[in-house]
């Protein structure tokens, strides 16, 4: 047996945005060959320039986007060979969005419900009990009965969270799940992460919370022009990292952390 | 002038006329959410040649008069079928086709606009495509569509006097016909008129209510 929970190997993803002409399309590449091993309890923090394709390769682990060529596997199953239920294997993956995406015309609980109704096929108690339980989790018993609508960002991403976190998933992939929200709200949502962290859930996180990283990464992922540049504790890209790329952006992001 | 009000006579043919304008406007829409729904999702998801197809019928159910459409349904249809079909119940389908025309572009329209992203979510949950569409992503679109329903059944409402060209009578057959008895023209299609107008506000008005009650809290419509 493997503590393998998920592994990209050698995958890549390019992606055409669209200009204002037809024949003006502008061909983005980026995943070009990257690999990443994911171990049961990992909590891994992805980080790098806009732009630069962290999204779309988190968005490839959880098979939201399919990859043009290489692999993806959970646990020892590979999800980019042809045939495979990947209803069944995104059910074990739990995926945080930048959005947020609730659905909209859910109650926060209806929103956590829904695919342990659906996917799950759980009884109505049951699936009951387990997303009353998901939102205590994350702090947003208050608002089971509101509406997206009528929660505050850092509400929302909180239950969007719980929605990802109460089918008991493998892994959980957050996609910068702070950076849409208000500066003041964002602390809270780090707050959950930070007692998920402590739970040992395994993680896959995009994010430029920095202090956070610090405190709960294991390993620090610099991803830069759609591939991985360096990776390695938090310490040493803290410190001294290997590469001029990743030793400017560290210093841009410091300061402007400590100017905030 | 207005003696005929107080003249049972009539009292059937408006009652008659009126029932068959409702069954058939009732009906057209319903059937018309239900094919339109398809139409949509056809639409987004189709090839080439689905959204082709698709193309071509709207543009035919919308760019040609219903009572052509009638008469096309009752003079050919029985006919290449070689049966006997009430024209009754032909008008019924055309009614639907006709309405599936409109209401897949109301049903598309209000589908795209929380289309992407909702998408994504409920895949994410482990849903597939068609669960997304059916717990998510249709019962937001058709909240949506409710103020754009209530239009196409008043403008349904109003059409069904396009039955008259194969022979049937909707309300507005009804006051023909009570015109050419009683000869009081202005009278008659007064009262005919008030009756169109207090069925057509009185179901607008529930459907408001419905809306009101099912809108999805905070998403505002911004199709009408």
């Amino acid at each position: 047996m493997t503590d393998y929970v998920m592994e990209a190997k050698n995958v890549y993803k390019t992606y055409q945005i669209k200009g204002e002409k037809k024949e003006d399309y502008k061909i983005v590449e980026a995943v070009k060959d990257v690999s990443l091993l994911i171990r049961k309890g990992d909590i891994k923090l992805i980080f790098g320039p806009s732009g630069s394709g962290k999204s779309t390769f988190l968005r490839c682990m959880a098979m939201l986007d399919i990859p043009d060529k290489g692999e993806i596997y959970l646990g020892d199953q590979c999800l980019t060979q042809k045939g495979i239920d990947l209803n069944k294997a995104r059910a074990r993956i739990g995926f945080v969005f930048q959005h947020i995406y609730l659905f909209r015309h859910l109650t926060a609980l209806g929103n956590v419900e829904l695919a342990l109704r659906k996917v799950l096929k759980l009884p109505k108690e049951e699936a009951r009990k387990r997303a009353l339980d998901a939102l205590a989790e994350v702090k947003v018993t208050e608002c089971i009965s509101k509406y997206p609508s009528q929660l505050s960002g850092g509400q929302a991403q909180r239950v969007g969270i719980a929605r990802a976190l109460a089918r008991n998933p493998d892994i959980i992939l957050l996609d910068e799940p702070t950076s849409a929200l208000d500066p003041e709200l964002t602390g809270e949502v780090i707050d959950t992460l930070r007692d998920l962290a402590k739970e040992g859930t395994t993680m896959l996180i995009v994010s430029h919370e920095m202090p956070f990283a610090r405190e709960v990464a294991e390993e620090m992922i610099f991803y830069d022009e759609g591939h991985i540049v360096e990776t390695g504790p938090p310490s040493l890209f803290f410190n001294a990292p290997n590469t001029d790329r990743a030793k400017q952006f560290m210093t841009r992001i410091i300061n402007r952390t400590t100017r905030e | 002038m207005f003696e005929f009000l107080f003249d049972p006579r009539y009292y059937p043919d408006i009652i008659q006329g009126l029932a068959l304008t409702v069954e058939i406007t009732l009906f057209g829409v319903a059937l018309g959410l239900l094919l339109g729904t398809l139409l949509a999702i056809g639409d987004i998801y189709g090839g080439k040649l689905v959204k082709g197809a698709i193309a071509v019928y709207v543009e035919f159910f919308r760019g040609s008069p219903l009572f052509i459409q009638l008469f096309i349904a009752v003079y050919t249809v029985p006919a290449i079928l070689n049966l006997r079909i009430d024209h009754y119940f032909l008008a019924f389908f055309v009614f639907g086709l006709n309405s599936a025309g409109y209401q897949k572009g109301y049903i598309k329209g209000a589908m795209q606009t929380i289309f992407d992203d909702q998408m994504a979510a409920g895949t994410s949950v482990g849903m597939s495509r068609l669960q997304t569409l059916r717990y998510v992503i249709l019962p937001q679109a058709y909240r949506i569509v409710i103020p754009s329903w209530t239009n196409e059944f008043c403008s349904l409402t109003k059409s069904t006097s396009a039955l008259a060209f194969v022979g049937l009578s909707d309300l507005t057959a009804a006051g023909i016909s009570i015109k050419a008895a009683t000869l009081q023209i202005l009278p008659v299609w007064i009262v005919i008129g008030a009756i169109y107008l207090i069925w057509i506000t009185g179901f607008s008005k529930i459907m408001d209510i419905i809306y009101e009650k099912k809108k999805i809290i905070g998403v505002e419509l911004s199709t009408q």
